[in-house]
């Protein structure tokens, strides 16, 4: 007796949907993708541990920012001088891991917990290079000025930084006023 | 008698020998003590925050002392006269001119008054040239230094490093000069105050020395546009004031005008502003993070 060739044609269609679907359904059963959540705890060491957990074993580099954030809410929850060494010490981790650069740890220390605004970075004169971009300078600097507010003065009580940092913006203000004026009278 | 000549000698010449000792280390203790207070001298020079950012040479100094002296003259020139006009206009109000202008009495008194209003219009005329000409003087010689000092010499950064001292914990050291917004102060004493702060420059930091530069920079750039301006508005004012004379009439321009100038010159207490400061902080920070900058 000849089998007929429509039915070995759908013998293999039925074959190959049975891989398919079996594909799927295994596929359905793999492990899902990490959640990358924000931490659970508001006892900030405890949260530290959790992302640095999920940001090496979980691959979560890509929510720093996020849980540079959150670890800074919760450090506004229980506000202490320790909490800079803590910041500072994790930063620290997350460039020796190779999370972030060393400019970039830097970067996000200095922002926080820096009398220094991280703005005023710059290898040019002030006349060519400062001057033409002041207004743009003045405002990134209000908005640093802030985030040192939230790290220097609500997360790690040192009222002092803040108000030097606060002094220091109005004397930039004023000196860079005068400077650009200089400068553009001499053009 | 030789053995004595020779003890005498050999005494003399251990007292020559103990003489020539002495005076070798004497010498070489002079000398050492040279050595170490030029030493030491040269290291505490080294260790003071002398400025080394050249904003105040004595061109500018020399500038702001005679802004200040000119600012003076003119200040006393104009106090007898708006005295005068005070009590004028004291008068006038008290015996209720305002709306009785036909009455000859407050007529003469509004003619009083206008010409008390031109002579100050003539002093500000005589002596207003030589305040523009100092305070541009002024402006121009620090102009220059900030343009050389702070503008071509520094960076963004280098500028904030010198704003920040050595310390950028400390809080602003104790000389630093007050902000902007100088009301409530004479003119020449503003500037006098100015001269005091840049004479003994030489024994402030870079960090104050910026700041104050800038300060009266600034300053003397809006009194030499205000100078400008007010001169302009003189010839335009000593007419309609003639006119006015013409027809003894005070007109609300004229007392506006007084009140600015006295101002200006004399400064104004109710516009003292009072600044709180920072609540005092409670917590040391000792902590340095190695990632900072």
């Amino acid at each position: 007796m000849n089998k007929s060739p429509l039915s070995n044609s759908t013998h293999t269609l039925l074959v190959i949907a049975g891989m398919i679907l079996s594909a799927f359904t295994l596929s359905a059963c793999a492990t899902p993708p990490p959640a990358c959540g924000s931490p659970t705890t508001n006892n900030l060491h405890d949260a530290v541990a959790q992302v640095k957990n999920d940001l090496e074993y979980n691959g979560c580099a890509a929510h720093f920012d996020r849980f540079y954030d959150d670890l800074l809410r919760i450090a506004e929850g229980d506000p202490r001088p320790e909490n800079k060494r803590l910041f500072s010490e994790f930063l620290v981790w997350t460039a020796d891991e190779g999370l972030l650069s060393q400019r970039q740890a830097k970067d996000y220390y200095n922002r926080y917990f820096n009398v220094k605004f991280m703005t005023l970075q710059g290898d040019y004169n002030n006349c060519s290079h400062t001057c033409p971009a002041r207004g743009k300078i003045m405002r990134d600097m209000e908005r640093e000025l802030s985030d040192k507010e939230r790290g220097l003065l609500k997360v790690s009580l040192d009222n002092d930084g803040y108000y030097r940092a606060d002094e220091l913006y109005q004397e930039i203000e004023l000196v860079l006023e005068a400077t650009c004026t200089a400068c553009a009278a001499g053009q | 008698m030789s053995l004595f000549v020779e003890s005498l000698i050999a005494r003399n010449t251990e007292q020559v020998s103990l003489r020539q000792a002495l005076r070798h280390s004497y010498t070489c203790v002079l000398t050492l003590t040279f050595f170490i207070t030029a030493f030491l001298s040269v290291k505490a020079h080294a260790n003071t925050n002398s400025p080394t950012i050249r904003l105040f040479p004595t061109t500018v100094v020399e500038d702001l002392r005679q802004t200040s002296s000119v600012a003076q003259e003119m200040e006393t020139g104009l106090q007898e006269v708006i005295g005068r006009l005070d009590q004028q206009q004291q008068l006038y109000n008290e015996s209720k001119c305002d709306g009785a202008e036909n009455d000859p009495g407050c007529q003469r008194l509004a003619k009083q008054i206008g010409a008390s209003y031109l002579d100050m219009l003539g002093i500000m005329e005589e002596r207003l040239p030589d305040m523009e000409h100092t305070v541009n003087n002024t402006r121009l010689s620090l102009e220059k230094r900030l343009r050389s000092e702070l503008g071509n010499k520094m960076t963004s950064w280098t500028l904030q490093e010198t704003l920040l001292g050595g310390n950028p914990q400390e809080s602003a050291s104790v000389t630093s000069p007050t902000m902007r917004g100088r009301s409530g102060m004479r003119l020449s004493e503003r500037f006098q105050q100015y001269y005091k702060l840049v004479a003994s420059s030489s024994s402030q930091s870079d960090q104050s020395l910026a700041v104050l530069a800038s300060d009266i920079y600034l300053d003397m750039e809006e009194t030499s546009e205000l100078i400008a301006r007010t001169r302009e508005e003189i010839a335009r004012a000593t007419l309609v004031e003639q006119l006015n004379q013409s027809f003894g009439t005070i007109t609300p321009e004229m007392m506006e005008v007084v009140g600015g100038v006295k101002s200006i010159l004399f400064g104004d207490d109710d516009s003292r502003t009072q600044i709180a400061g920072p609540p005092p902080a409670s917590i040391e920070q000792a902590y340095r993070s190695p990632l900072e900058q």
